[in-house]
């Protein structure tokens, strides 16, 4: 083909790449990421909550319950593969997906956006808190498995640090922000709630069970703060039965 | 043999239709577009595609249709092609139906039809109010079939200079420039189609798109390809006038009750909200009592020029008159004219529940185009042309919803026309003329890049739109246009001095724009002088002067040849096919 | 009195390669202006506001109506269709800057082909046999040609992609258009032939499972289509499908 005389083009950059159809294995991982999020990790979280909200109940009741959770058939085996690696998949994961995004809130400040973003960070707070918690609470100090009887105390003596326990509340409010907002967006990113009503009212429901699990969440701490349990005693003597209150 | 290469220009509805026929019968084509094809004007249509599918029990025909075409074309149109089109034209339909075009639907789930101007018959199929997007995509999603196939190759960002005509005078191949990188390159090709639309920007602003220049029609038509019809112009009485183009305000406005007015005192500065009822003209209701606001489209057109030009009672002295549906209450507007209103709001940023819109006639489709025979191949063998850019569906005027059918149906036929042509041509000697071409349009650019004057192109082209818009738009005058064509001559000496501001070789919009301007001032001409020559008064072309259609002179086609000369283009007149239908006078206000 | 002025601030570059400056022009106001007609006032007279001769400014358009998709770009920070962007109705100075997440080519011009390419890679198109006459089309109720309809109307403007904080070189993700297109195609009954290779394209890498659900792309839409609607649908498609074909493998 004939070309008249032309001096170099400079040259486009790149961009992004089009769709690779059918190509990689991202879909999976990011679906396990998304999965994982409600069961086992959301799952074992109403558990963990629930379970601290017997210390409402005293040191000893929560000794109790932590003892419970401890003789269930091998739960070391359970421990792991129901709750560390998820979380640790979750976590990294998600840190993954947060830096291949590109956060836009300052030029398009809306509501889903906020949400994005907040669902980033609410992450990450928890990530950190977790890894914080598990070293300190499971693996550093008395260890609590060979020891419930302890735990109450381990917990109440942790927080008497005001600093950390203005960390454990933020990281409450985070996760259970994270795990709520989490459903919603599972429902919307899985097909359940397709339709622009029935989002927004999935998500009414989400924001009450976020609540809900808030507060009892952050019972759960008062519990080991507040006046009524002061100076736990280091070790409480643990049946495996459940006392009625105190 | 290899199968036969062929050069689309142009990726509207036309252009896709040719490339989709060629492409399926073994054809490889290159195509070529200024915009991305999904971005071709063909998206701006609005009403429908006509086609007599008779789903409605009204017994109308594909004759019914043909009559309907010719008679609102005012029996310009030769009649053949027109009655192959309205008789293929359900067939076309039914194969947009199966691309699957969102077509509106009965509960039955059958096609639906409305009614639409000029016909007495629901044959207008549509989809919501953007049937000429829905088509073009339909389209534009085989194409990009074939082109995932390897059959077509797009050339997006392309701008057509030229046909490479070879030394009998065979189309060979195209010159084109690419408009990011300025490359200038020639493309072989066994035949060309071009599909390249209407002239709106003769007439500085037009409902058209930014693209519809003519500057291909114009390019080969300097070439030597005759253009015909070139003088008739269709305007739509109700646009929006806006700071960089027309848009269209749908009839309906005035179906509804919308009222036409201008302030009875030139200059009236006042907000409208201060002028009395008594010092409003209502100039329609005045003039044409029986019909009011609701007279035909060429008389709407005509009074409201008639208002502003002659009386000078423009708003503001701007040309523009008020359409007022403020005085109907806000629920009845928005039940009936929800969406139309809103678009106007959205892009004039009044809303017309409580302001008077602001519409001037305005320029919207060319009838006229490149000459052609029924095989839709110009005088230049081996040079087709289709869609817009040619002249033989419309006649004198277009009927409603004709025009989508017309460049579709136009593709259609086209496709196997040039592969059979395509099959037969006499294999090219040496390079067809190419090197010759490609010399002689690298000489334009480089004498346009290093031109030192002090005209801006842009200028040039508000001076040659106001122009045309006063002189050669709805009301004629062989005095105007004498005018018209003297002041064309002036911006024709003035482009000689062009300076472009950017000298660049990269992404240059201006130069672009500044080649594209030579070609639409030696159009203008042939627009202009095709009107002065018809004294006479037939579809959109009216001459106060000539109030009449006269068939013993002018039932022909004009046909305008390129000469160099500084007299213009000569003109010569050709016979009209009437085999099927004797013309009888036109008239909307009686049963025809 | 004074004349009623404009001010536009406009990021240029000259080339891909060359550095972006702002340049900044008055304008004389005049009712009814928008982005683009403040664009077409600069070309005829390229003087910049301290006086300076410069260049027309290089941005794509071409119907002017909000139809033909060209004329995206960020104007006062957000993307939007030049075309309806009234001055009016913008801060001054308007702030006009091309799209960020496509090539840049020259001023306000970038490339999106990208978009294209992606309906090419997930085949948005009904698989016709041929276009010679087969009679009518398929039935199609009302109902679904409501649901067709408002999908039908993108005007692959990329406004959708470039606010999506998930569509950027790192994901590759496809973004709400396309994924908008393969919930039209697999609705129609003819199309619904490919709706399983549309799924599986659809799971490759960029795919629907890039989507954060920011759900900015349903904000930013001018043509209101319901992006997160169809995102929402097809992910559920894909990943039935992706279930399928494993227990079917």
């Amino acid at each position: 083909m004939a070309t008249a005389n032309h001096p170099a083009a400079p040259k486009l950059s790149t961009g992004v790449q089009p769709l690779r159809a059918a190509k990689g294995s991202s879909f999976l991982w990011r679906k396990l990421h998304s999965l994982l999020g409600i069961i086992p990790i959301g799952a074992f979280l109403v558990e963990h909550l629930l379970s601290n909200f017997e210390a409402l109940k005293g040191p000893a009741a929560y000794a109790a319950q932590v003892k419970f959770l401890n003789s269930l058939p091998l739960v070391r085996v359970l421990e792991w593969t129901f709750i560390f690696l998820p979380i640790a998949y979750h976590a990294i994961y998600g840190l993954y997906i947060w830096f291949r995004g590109k956060s836009n809130i300052v030029y398009y400040p809306w509501a889903g956006n906020w949400m994005y973003l907040a669902q980033r960070w609410t992450g990450l707070v928890a990530f950190l808190y977790i890894g914080y918690h598990v070293a300190t609470q499971r693996f550093l100090g008395v260890s609590l498995p060979e020891n419930p009887g302890a735990s109450f105390h381990k917990v109440q003596a942790e927080l008497s640090n005001p600093v950390i326990l203005a960390f454990y509340v933020i990281a409450m409010i985070a996760i259970c922000w994270h795990f709520a907002y989490g459903i919603w967006l599972f429902a919307a990113k899985w097909g359940i709630t397709p339709g622009v009503k029935s989002r927004k009212r999935f998500g009414y429901l989400c924001a009450a069970f976020g609540l809900a699990l808030a507060i009892m969440g952050l019972a759960g701490i008062w519990a080991f703060v507040s006046p009524q349990y002061k100076n736990a005693p280091e070790n409480v003597q643990v049946t495996t039965l459940v006392e009625p209150g105190r | 043999m290899a199968s036969p290469r062929i050069i689309v220009v142009g990726g509207g509805l036309a252009g896709l239709s040719s490339v989709i026929k060629i492409a399926e019968a073994g054809g490889s084509v290159d195509l070529f577009s200024i915009v991305p094809v999904k971005r071709s004007h063909s998206v701006c249509a609005q009403g429908g595609i006509n086609a007599a599918k008779n789903l409605k029990g009204e017994g109308d025909t594909t004759w019914q249709h043909f009559d309907d075409s010719i008679y609102g074309g005012d029996f310009l149109a030769n009649q053949t092609p027109v009655k192959a089109m309205c008789e293929n034209a359900p067939a076309v339909i039914d194969l947009l139906d199966r691309m699957g075009v969102p077509f509106n639907r009965t509960p039955e789930g059958l096609l639906d039809f409305r009614r639409f101007g000029g016909t007495l018959y629901h044959r207008t199929a549509f989809a919501g109010a953007t049937t000429g997007q829905q088509l073009l995509y339909a389209l534009d999603e085989q194409v990009r079939r074939f082109e995932s196939e390897g059959k077509v190759k797009k050339y997006e960002g392309w701008e057509f200079l030229s046909a490479i005509i070879d030394s009998k005078g065979v189309a060979r191949g195209i010159t084109a420039m690419n408009l990011r990188t300025m490359e200038l390159r020639a493309f072989p090709a066994d035949a060309v189609i071009l599909a390249t639309g209407g002239v709106g920007a003769l007439f500085g602003k037009s409902t058209n798109s930014v693209v519809c220049t003519g500057s291909a029609q114009s390019a080969v038509f300097q070439q030597g390809a005759y253009y015909a019809n070139g003088e008739f112009i269709q305007v739509h009485p109700t646009a929006i006038p806006g700071e960089d183009k027309l848009r269209l305000m749908s009839e309906s406005a005035r179906g509804e009750g919308g009222r036409v007015w201008v302030p009875r005192k030139a200059g009236d500065k006042r907000v409208f909200s201060q002028i009395p009822e008594s010092e409003r003209w209502y100039f329609l209701e005045e003039w044409y009592p029986k019909y009011g606001n609701l007279v035909p489209r060429d008389v709407a057109t005509r009074a409201i020029f008639k208002a502003v030009y002659e009386y000078g009672l423009g708003i503001d002295g701007q040309p523009m008159v008020y359409l007022d549906l403020s005085h109907i209450d806000r629920e009845t507007l928005d039940r009936k004219l929800g969406g139309i209103l809103e678009i106007y709001e959205k892009f004039v940023g009044d809303d017309p529940h409580e302001v008077p819109m602001k519409i001037f006639p305005g320029m919207h489709y060319t009838m006229g185009g490149l000459w052609v025979d029924f095989n839709q191949m110009t005088n230049i063998p081996g040079l087709f042309a289709v869609g817009e850019c040619e002249y033989q569906y419309h006649g004198a005027n277009r009927l409603g919803a004709n025009s989508l059918m017309s460049c579709i149906h136009g593709g259609f036929i086209t496709g196997p026309i040039v592969m059979k042509y395509a099959k037969s041509v006499d294999a090219v000697e040496g390079d067809g003329g190419a090197a010759a071409e490609l010399a002689r349009q690298a000489e334009i650019n480089k004498a346009l890049i290093s031109n030192q004057g002090t005209e801006n192109p842009f200028k040039l082209w508000r001076e040659l739109g106001q122009t045309m818009t006063e002189h050669a738009t709805v009301i004629r005058y062989n005095k105007g246009l004498q005018q018209a064509d003297q002041k064309i001559m002036e911006l024709m000496d003035r482009y000689k001095s062009v300076n472009l501001s950017d000298k660049s070789q990269w992404a240059n919009t201006s130069f672009a724009f500044a080649r594209q301007l030579k070609n639409m001032l030696e159009l203008s001409r042939v627009v202009v002088q095709g009107a002065f020559l018809r004294d006479e008064s037939r579809g959109a072309h009216y001459k106060p002067d000539f109030p009449d259609r006269n068939d013993e002179k002018f039932l022909k086609t004009t046909k305008a040849r390129f000469t160099g000369e500084v007299e213009g283009p000569s003109f010569e007149f050709e016979e009209v096919d009437t085999q099927f239908i004797t013309p009888r006078p036109r008239r909307y206000d009686a049963a025809k | 009195m004074a004349t009623k002025t404009v001010t536009l601030e406009i990021k240029r570059q000259a080339s891909p390669d060359s550095p972006a400056v702002w340049e900044k022009f008055e304008l004389e106001w005049r009712p009814g202006m928008n982005v683009i007609s403040a664009m077409m006032e600069i070309a005829a007279n390229p003087v910049t506001v301290d006086g300076r001769e410069t260049t027309p400014i290089s941005y794509d358009s071409n119907c002017l109506e909000e139809i033909c998709g060209s004329c995206a770009m960020r104007i006062n920070g957000k993307a939007r269709m030049a075309c309806s962007a009234l001055v009016d109705n913008l801060e001054q100075p308007i702030k006009v800057e091309p799209l960020s997440k496509f090539p840049l080519v020259r001023d306000l011009q970038v490339d999106r082909s990208v978009l294209f390419e992606n309906l090419k890679a997930v085949q948005a198109w009904v698989p016709i046999d041929g276009t010679y006459d087969l009679g009518p089309g398929p039935r199609v109720f009302p109902a679904q040609q409501e649901v067709s309809y408002p999908l039908s109307n993108c005007i692959s403007c990329t406004c959708c992609m470039e606010v999506c904080p998930q569509f950027n070189e790192a994901t590759g993700f496809v973004g709400a258009a396309t994924i908008a297109q393969v919930k039209l195609f697999n609705n129609h009954p003819t199309g619904r032939v490919l709706a399983e290779e549309r799924l599986r394209a659809l799971a490759g890498d960029g795919g629907v499972q890039e989507c954060g659900f920011a759900q900015n792309c349903v904000e930013v839409c001018p043509k209101q289509i319901p992006l997160t609607d169809a995102i929402s649908d097809i992910s559920r498609d894909v990943l039935f499908q992706k279930a399928k074909d494993l227990i079917r493998s």
